[in-house]
C-alpha cells in the first residue's frame, strides 16, 4: 500500500511535469494535442545518445536534451502550427495534423534506434528502505526534478512579464493582442517550454523505468486525463489532475489487474466529463 | 497471380469498408474517432467467440454487428455532448482497453494466442476456392453499404449531418437534436467497422489481439482524408492507394538496404507526413469538393 503511494507519486510527478505544457496548449491554441507524449520520448533518447553514445555527462545531457526538444517545439510552430493559424484552422485539422506529427516523431525513433529498450549509463544504486517501502535514487531525484520544475514554472507564471502574458493569452487571445502582447512570441515561448517541459518528464520518466520508443505514447491518456481533470488550460490544475491520476493508476491495482492501469485514467475522464466537464478548478474552457 | 490478386482485393474490400464506417463519421458528421479500430475488434471476436460457442455464422456476424453499435453508443453518451476533441481522447483510449481486455481475459479470448477454428459463411458448400467467395461476399457487402449511405446521406437526414459537421449551433438553431444524429452516426459507423471485422476474421482465419493495434484506426484515417472526406467513392479510391502502397513498400523491401522494422517504421512515418500535408494544403482529399468543407479555412 505505502509502495504503491510512493509509486504513484513518482509517477503523478512525471506525468503532472508533463501535462503542464499540453494544458497549455490546450488553453492556448484550443486543441488537443496528440504529439504531445512522443516529445517526452524525444527527449528520452536524445539525451540518452548524449549520455551513452556520446558519453557526456547526465546532467549535461539533461540540460541540452531539453533545450533541443523544446527548440523542435519552436522549429514546428514555425513549420506547422503557425501556418495553420493564419489560415485560422478549425481545431479538428490540428488535432489531425497532432496524430499525424504522432506518428512521424515515434516512427522515427524507431527509425534511427529500433525497439528494444535502452537504459541511461548510471551507477546502479541500491534503494533506500524505510517501514518496508523501497524508494530508488533514481524516483528521488525524479520527484525532486519534477518538484524545482513545478515550483520554476509557478515563478516563471506569476512573476515574469512573459510568464504572465502567457496567462493573458490563455484567458483571451483577443483581449492580450489588443493590449499589445506580441501573441507570436508568447506562443513562441510556450512551445519551447511545454514542449521541453515534456522532454524534462520523458528523461526522468526514463530514469524511473526504460527508455523505449512507445514509452510517452502509453502516458498520452493518463496525461489528458490530468488536463481535463484539473480544468482545461489551467497549469496548475493539470499539475494536481497529474498527482491523482498517478496515484489512483497504481493504487488501483489493490482492487484491479495491473493491466487496466490506463482503463483508471479513461474511468475518471468518462467521470469528470459527465459530471464535472469544466473540471475539477475550472479551466479556460470547458 | 489471379489468386493473388484476389487475396488483396479482399483486403482492400474490408479496408474500404472499415473506412467508408469513419467516413460516415468524420466526412459527414465531422466526428473524431481516433479509437475505430475498437469496434472492429469488437465485431471479429463476437463473431468468432458466438460461432465458436454453437450460434449460426449468420447470427454471429449480425450480433458483432449490433455489439459494435452498442459500444458506439455507450462511447457516445459521455462524449458527443461536449467539444469535439473529448471524442478523439475518449475513443483512443476505449479501442486501447478493448485490446487489453482480449489481451489479458484469457478465459474467454485465449490472449495473445488468439482463436481459430471457426465457421465462415457457406464454406461447407462452395464448391471452389473459398477466397472467390469471400471476394464476391465482401464488394457485394461494400456495394450495399456504399448504395445506402449514398442513399442516408443525400437524404434529409445525411444533409443534417453535413450541417452538423459544418457548424453544429446553426443545425441546433434549426431545432435539430444535433446530439441524437451525432449517435446515430457514431452508431452505424461502428456498426459498419463490427461488419468489417467479421470479414477480417473471415479472411485471416485467425485473430489474435496484435491485429488491433491502434495504427488500424489510422490507416482508415489516412484513406478517409487522402480520398477526400465525406466523398465515398473517395474512400474506396483511398483504400486501393493506401493498400497499393503498403502492398508495393513489401516488394521493394527485398532491394533497399534496411531492415524489416526500419521499412515498418518508414511506411508509417510516410503515412504521417502524408496525414499533416493533406490537413496542410488540401483538406478536401483527392476526390473532395473544396467549396463544401470548411476544414482548414
Amino acid at each position: 500500500m505505502l509502495q504503491l503511494i510512493v509509486n504513484g507519486i513518482v509517477l503523478g510527478s512525471i506525468i503532472a511535469l508533463a501535462a503542464i505544457g499540453l494544458t497549455m496548449v490546450y488553453g492556448v491554441l484550443n486543441f488537443a494535442n496528440f504529439s504531445h507524449a512522443d516529445f517526452m520520448t524525444f527527449g528520452a533518447y536524445i539525451a540518452f545518445v548524449l549520455n551513452v553514445a556520446l558519453g557526456l555527462n547526465i546532467i549535461l545531457s539533461f540540460f541540452i536534451a531539453v533545450a533541443i526538444a523544446g527548440a523542435l517545439g519552436v522549429l514546428l510552430d514555425f513549420l506547422v502550427w503557425k501556418p495553420m493559424r493564419r489560415k485560422n484552422a478549425d481545431l479538428v485539422s490540428l488535432i489531425i495534423i497532432s496524430i499525424g506529427l504522432s506518428l512521424i516523431v515515434r516512427n522515427a525513433i524507431i527509425f534511427i534506434w529500433g525497439g528494444s529498450t535502452r537504459n541511461f549509463d548510471l551507477p546502479v544504486q541500491r534503494g533506500i528502505e524505510m517501514l518496508g517501502v523501497t524508494i530508488t535514487h533514481n524516483q528521488l531525484i525524479g520527484v525532486g526534478t519534477a518538484i524545482l520544475f513545478m515550483v520554476l514554472v509557478h515563478f516563471f507564471l506569476k512573476k515574469t512579464k512573459l510568464g504572465k502574458a502567457m496567462r493573458a493569452i490563455s484567458d483571451d487571445i483577443n483581449l492580450a493582442r489588443i493590449s499589445g502582447i506580441d501573441s507570436d512570441k508568447v506562443i513562441m515561448w510556450m512551445w519551447f517550454i511545454g514542449i521541453g517541459l515534456a522532454g524534462v518528464a520523458g528523461i526522468l520518466y526514463g530514469l524511473e523505468t526504460t527508455i523505449r520508443p512507445n514509452m510517452g505514447w502509453f502516458l498520452i491518456l493518463p496525461m489528458f486525463a490530468a488536463v481535463i481533470l484539473g480544468g482545461i488550460g489551467n497549469p496548475y490544475g493539470a499539475m494536481v489532475g497529474g498527482m491523482v491520476i498517478g496515484l489512483s493508476q497504481e493504487l488501483s491495482m489493490l482492487i484491479l489487474p495491473s493491466e487496466y492501469k490506463m482503463g483508471v485514467s479513461l474511468g475518471i475522464m468518462i467521470l469528470v466529463l459527465l459530471f464535472k466537464p469544466r473540471g475539477l478548478f475550472g479551466g479556460t474552457k470547458t | 497471380m489471379i489468386d493473388y490478386l484476389v487475396a488483396i482485393s479482399i483486403i482492400v474490400g474490408i479496408y474500404a469498408i472499415f473506412a467508408i464506417g469513419l467516413n460516415l463519421e468524420w466526412g459527414f458528421t465531422g466526428l473524431i474517432n481516433f479509437g475505430h479500430v475498437g469496434f472492429l475488434a469488437i465485431g471479429a471476436y463476437t463473431t468468432v467467440l458466438m460461432n465458436q460457442s454453437g450460434a449460426p455464422i449468420w447470427l454471429s456476424m449480425a450480433s458483432g454487428v449490433v455489439l459494435a453499435a452498442f459500444f458506439g453508443l455507450l462511447v457516445g453518451i459521455p462524449t458527443l455532448r461536449l467539444r469535439e476533441d473529448y471524442l478523439a481522447i475518449v475513443t483512443i483510449g476505449f479501442s486501447e482497453i478493448v485490446r487489453l481486455f482480449l489481451l489479458n481475459e484469457e478465459w474467454l479470448t485465449r490472449g495473445p494466442m488468439g482463436l481459430f477454428g471457426f465457421d465462415r459463411p457457406f464454406e461447407a458448400v462452395i464448391p471452389f476456392d473459398y477466397n472467390y467467395f469471400l471476394f464476391i461476399l465482401v464488394f457485394g457487402s461494400l456495394a450495399v453499404i456504399y448504395l445506402l449511405l449514398e442513399k442516408l446521406v443525400h437524404s434529409p437526414w445525411g444533409r443534417v449531418l453535413k450541417s452538423i459537421r459544418e457548424d453544429e449551433d446553426v443545425a441546433s438553431a434549426l431545432g435539430k437534436d444535433v446530439f441524437r444524429y451525432k449517435i446515430q452516426a457514431l452508431m452505424i459507423g461502428s456498426a459498419i467497422a463490427g461488419l468489417a471485422g467479421a470479414f477480417l476474421a473471415f479472411n485471416l482465419q485467425y485473430i489474435n489481439p496484435r491485429n488491433f493495434i491502434p495504427m488500424e484506426t489510422f490507416y482508415a484515417w489516412i484513406i478517409v482524408v487522402l480520398g477526400g472526406s465525406a466523398r465515398n467513392k473517395g474512400t474506396i479510391l483511398g483504400a486501393i492507394i493506401v493498400q497499393s502502397f503498403y502492398t508495393g513498400t513489401r516488394y521493394i523491401q527485398d532491394y533497399v538496404p534496411l531492415a524489416s522494422h526500419q521499412m515498418a517504421a518508414l511506411r508509417v512515418m510516410v503515412i504521417g507526413v502524408l496525414l499533416v500535408l493533406l490537413m496542410m494544403y488540401k483538406p478536401q482529399g483527392l476526390l473532395g469538393k473544396k467549396e463544401e468543407l470548411t476544414l482548414g479555412q
